[in-house]
């Protein structure tokens, strides 16, 4: 039954990805990102890691892919198409780099003999991630609100009329 | 569970809590109180960092210790660096007083952004953990962006505002990578937790993991500290950003991230570990990288400054190449050296800045140097000071700049890095030439054509006061400095002597 379920979210996530690279339009490629990443939200939650799962949702598919999208929207597609066509040589660069990251993850699988140690149950609950958070990480966590203030100032203060 | 176990302790970030709020009560009186003067914000800002500096120097002499379950760390370095970011702020305040009249500049949002900058100075100076390291960067570089960009009908100022984004975006993501995978080696991110792990063996995994971790930390602090290689960014982000943020930027983040830099070297990689133990294949690879960094970071900044026809192009390669001479301080692993080295740079810089900043006048309009002929006698109150702190920044006798250098090419000599103080010898005889072609063309060079004379504003007079008497102060009376520097026990010295 896991496996079933491993089947089917890794074959869409491969799917998603596979068209990614195929689309020509950059809203489709968008869209197919937003299904890969829809597909390892479901991966997450079958090993547990719900908090990762969530954050996966929020972040990557709510935040990041409406980012990509609104940036598509904004820019007139046609010059950028234009534009990549211009740089054809830079695609002879693409055989190299998969073939330093194919040779990363053989090396990584090597590293790993026989199967991984489950972590803890408790591990991937959200209540952990939110206990160490006003507990241990008290400090960064306040500190992060500052942070977020002056990005929200300094956005409004780029962005006003004059 | 109980407060201690938490480690709250309210007094030992008071500095930031004031500035924080500082910055918050500007934004409320924008919103309650709304009126465009800049002095009443001003004297809010400088308030805030007043009394922000009162409450550090009141920590002064407590126990070494941390706070908040080991995420902050109270000792003398930190209490030193804090104080000299907090003062690079007030200087900052000073300059911008006339530059946000000039360009019609709405003051409360400016000096709360630089206060939020200072929180994360502050911040930096004291962080015992990565993760704080990381929110102390992006707090200040977050706000600098904006700084820079202040001028945003300035073509210059948006162009240094978007390169300083995505070159300080892309540099973080390298910082924090490296955080990532010191803490998948070592399952922490608290600096003496990372220390205690490296002084056992470690296996082959987390040994690589560690060493890409380091490898990808310093190109991190070598972005925000500009050093060579990492310094792209510099010269256009100082060039286009107006000048009393150039002159904010050239001395307080970059003291801020030398204070990070300095903390995780000496607790974490260039700290001394035993024979057998993984840390000590890892710190002699840290501290040579960090020599080699210093080397071309002072001979490449030096070296491109001499060709340099903009007076702030050429005060930002001045800047690299000064980075470069802190670097040996790092490598040396001589906290004194490099607090007393960036306490004279922060003096001797704001103040070649605020003439600079003057002399260019409203949208940065004079900016080259052949502006600068013939200022020498006909506006003695800019020139004689300027040529002040060019002798400093030179590092002749006499003058706060050749104490700080003296003192770091003392301490590397002594730990035994002989060919790099030689260099940099080398590279000080260098630099001479471009200051001292400034200070020959304002004294010896006739007009090319006729300039009205630029009024001196009080803010500026006071910061021209107060950096020439400084500048002098350090290089000719350092010994109460120095004593104050020595009594100081930190970790730092506490862990390597």
């Amino acid at each position: 039954m896991e496996q079933l379920f491993f089947i089917i979210f890794a074959g869409i996530a491969l799917i998603g990805a596979v068209n990614l690279l195929l689309r020509r339009n950059p809203l489709y490629a968008a869209l197919s990102l937003l299904t890969t990443m829809a597909a390892l939200t479901g991966l997450y939650i079958m090993l547990k890691a719900y908090f990762i799962a969530v954050i996966q949702v929020m972040i990557y598919a709510g935040a990041i892919v409406v980012l990509f999208l609104f940036v598509i929207m904004l820019f007139n597609i046609r010059v950028v198409e234009r534009q990549t066509d211009r740089r054809g040589y830079l695609k002879w660069l693409a055989l190299p780099f998969a073939i330093i990251l194919i040779g990363q993850f053989v090396y990584i699988a090597r590293l790993f003999e026989g199967n991984p140690t489950p972590v803890g149950t408790e591990v991937g609950l959200t209540e952990m991630v939110g206990r160490k958070l006003f507990t241990a990480y008290l400090l960064p966590f306040e500190v992060t609100s500052i942070l977020i203030l002056a990005a929200i100032i300094g956005a409004v203060v780029l962005a006003q009329k004059e | 569970m109980g407060m201690e176990r938490l480690g709250i302790n309210y007094s030992a970030v008071l500095p930031e809590i004031i500035m924080a709020l500082t910055g918050v009560a500007l934004m409320l009186m924008e919103a309650f109180w709304p009126s465009r003067s800049k002095r009443r914000a001003g004297l809010v800002a400088l308030t805030g960092l007043g009394i922000a500096l009162i409450a550090t120097l009141r920590l002064w002499g407590t126990p070494r210790q941390t706070a908040y379950a080991g995420m902050i760390i109270i000792d003398d370095f930190r209490l030193l660096f804090t104080a000299i970011v907090i003062i690079a702020s007030v200087l900052a305040v000073f300059l911008s007083w006339n530059f946000l009249e000039e360009e019609r500049i709405q003051p409360t949002a400016y000096f709360a952004l630089l206060l939020f900058c200072a929180v994360g100075m502050a911040l930096l100076t004291s962080s015992h953990d990565l993760i704080m390291v990381f929110l102390g960067i992006e707090t200040v570089t977050i706000s600098t962006y904006v700084l820079a960009g202040y001028r945003r009908d300035d073509l210059r100022s948006t162009e240094a505002a978007l390169k300083y984004f995505i070159l300080g975006a892309f540099s973080s993501a390298f910082l924090l990578y490296g955080i990532a995978l010191v803490y998948g080696a070592t399952r922490t991110t608290n600096l003496s937790a990372i220390q205690t792990v490296l002084n056992q063996p470690l296996n082959d995994a987390e040994r690589a993991l560690m060493m890409v971790g380091a490898a990808m930390l310093l190109i991190g602090f070598g972005f925000k500290v500009t050093a060579v290689p990492f310094h792209v960014w510099t010269p256009d982000v100082y060039e286009g950003a107006p000048t009393p943020v150039t002159a904010f930027l050239s001395v307080g983040p970059k003291a801020a991230g030398f204070a990070a830099f300095l903390r995780v070297s000496s607790l974490v990689f260039g700290a001394d570990f035993d024979l057998a133990s993984a840390g000590r294949a890892l710190q002699s690879d840290w501290i040579s990288a960090v020599a080699v960094m210093a080397i071309l970071t002072m001979t490449f900044g030096n070296l491109i400054a001499i060709t340099q026809t903009n007076i702030k192009r050429m005060l930002a390669y001045s800047s690299i190449a000064h980075a470069g001479y802190v670097l040996m301080g790092i490598v040396a692993r001589d906290w004194q050296a490099v607090a007393f080295y960036m306490i004279a740079y922060t003096v001797m810089n704001i103040g070649a800045f605020a003439v600079v900043a003057l002399i260019a006048r409203r949208g940065d309009e004079r900016v080259l140097i052949e502006d600068y002929s013939g200022l020498g006698f006909r506006q003695p109150t800019l020139s004689f000071p300027l040529t002040v702190f060019l002798i400093s920044l030179t590092g002749i006798p006499g003058t706060a700049g050749f104490v700080g250098k003296f003192w770091l090419f003392k301490s590397a000599w002594e730990a035994g890095f002989s060919m790099l103080v030689i260099i940099a010898v080398i590279n000080t005889v260098i630099s001479a030439y471009y200051y001292l072609y400034v200070v020959i063309v304002m004294f010896f060079r006739e007009a090319k054509r006729e300039i009205e004379p630029v009024p001196l504003p009080g803010a500026f007079g006071f910061t021209l006061a107060v950096t020439v008497l400084g500048t002098f102060y350090l290089g000719l009376l350092p010994t109460r400095v120095f004593s104050y520097l020595n009594q100081a026990q930190t970790a730092i010295a506490h862990l390597i002597h």
